[in-house]
């Protein structure tokens, strides 16, 4: 086993850069042969509570944003946001068919996510609804003609120790998981800033920018946390397999597999 | 000392008001319409997006019906700890959710207590569980 001297002093001025930077000796972060954090693992995100100490359970729970955080609406902007249930689950709550929960709503989901990085590129697996997100760290730049879609199309950079994602090009969709008077929707303008970075070894903060320019007068920001499982692995959720009542029907025929006997 | 890591998860689970939801509660189930049953479990569908579970219920007149309960997703339960082999057939149970919106006799699962008292499951969905 070799280790270069390149990667060793990248290493070491890593370690160094963390300990200036806090003022105080830093547990050391993991890091890859580049020098960068390396995120690579299984985390429960967003869409758990942290809790910490004995009894932590990181706690499953749907993350939604708070409206503390919003920046003002524009002229109209509230209309657009906040959508008043209609009674067509397809509106109200998509997922409720399966559809996809697209992004950043992804992110806020009770379920695992697995990171995998790379030189150049950093690979976000979600356990929910098995999506994920390829985000390149090469430099490029969004491509000129995006297609909207569920997940956006990201590009990733480092500002020192902080990876920082930014994703454009995604359809109106739901927002969160806010349904209730009301169904919360982000426009096709969308544009989201990740910052995630790590707190110590195990945890990492995570920041979301939501700037939505057909809602919102600004852009405005909420933090959450992240914590590593180093014991956790993905699990299959198929969405489809068994699903039923949604739109409160619970009939039969909602589902793949009859509940009769 | 399987005692004890039975009884730790079942304080974790009771403690919680963990929701599970692949969906919003409120498009599908009643937060006015609480249910609560003693029963029991007559058939488990340990499956995404929620595992199911069915509750024989029989009332004064011995007359027996059958309520299905919607859970969270197995990854979520077995990741904390719980198994299919928590719940289990033949099991008598007491379920506290939330009736379905279109009035049948399904419901989100709520809380699960068993015979013996002990309290497993938290919310199915969403953060709305009988207090």
């Amino acid at each position: 086993m070799k280790i270069s001297a390149s990667v060793f002093s990248l290493f070491a001025v890593g370690l160094m850069t963390a300990t200036l930077a806090s003022g105080q000796t830093r547990q050391t972060i993991p890091r890859t042969a580049d020098g960068k954090p390396d995120f690579t693992g299984v985390w429960a995100g967003p869409g758990f509570t942290h809790r910490v100490g004995p009894g932590d359970t990181d706690t499953p729970r749907v993350s939604n944003f708070d409206p503390k955080n919003f920046a003002p609406f524009k002229p109209g902007g509230e209309a657009l946001f906040m959508q008043k249930e209609t009674g067509d689950v397809l509106h109200d709550d998509p997922t409720a068919k399966c559809l996809p929960d697209g992004f950043p709503r992804e992110v806020l989901a009770p379920y695992a996510t697995q990171i995998l990085q790379y030189p150049g590129v950093v690979i976000f697996l979600y356990e929910y609804m098995h999506f994920f997100r390829v985000v390149p760290t090469d430099g490029r730049p969004h491509p000129k003609d995006v297609e909207l879609n569920f997940m956006g199309d990201s590009v990733g950079h480092w500002e020192g120790d902080t990876l920082v994602v930014d994703t454009i090009g995604l359809r109106e969709w739901t927002l969160d998981a806010t349904t209730n008077p009301a169904t919360r929707y982000h426009s096709d303008a969308l544009h989201v800033i990740e910052r995630i970075q790590y707190t110590d070894p195990m945890t990492a903060s995570y920041r979301i920018t939501i700037d939505d320019p057909k809602i919102f007068t600004a852009p405005w920001s909420q933090d959450f946390g992240m914590k590593l499982h180093p014991t956790w692995k993905l699990y299959e959720q198929v969405c489809e397999e068994n699903n039923r009542c949604e739109g409160g029907k619970c009939a039969d025929s909602d589902a793949q597999k009859s509940s009769k006997e | 000392m399987k005692k004890l890591a039975i009884l730790a998860a079942g304080a974790l689970l009771a403690s919680s008001v963990a929701l599970f939801a692949h969906h919003a509660f409120s498009a599908e189930y009643d937060a006015t319409k609480p249910v609560k049953v003693t029963g029991t479990v007559k058939k488990v569908e340990w499956s995404n997006p929620h595992i199911w579970f069915y509750v024989d219920v029989k009332d004064e007149s011995g007359k027996v019906t059958t309520w299905g309960f919607s859970g969270g997703p197995p990854g979520m339960l077995m990741r904390r700890g719980i198994t299919r082999e928590v719940l289990k057939v033949g099991d008598v149970v007491k379920v506290e959710g939330f009736r379905a919106k279109d009035g049948s006799n399904n419901a989100s699962g709520g809380n699960v207590t068993f015979a013996n008292g002990r309290k497993v499951f938290a919310g199915a969905a969403e953060d709305v569980v009988p207090q």
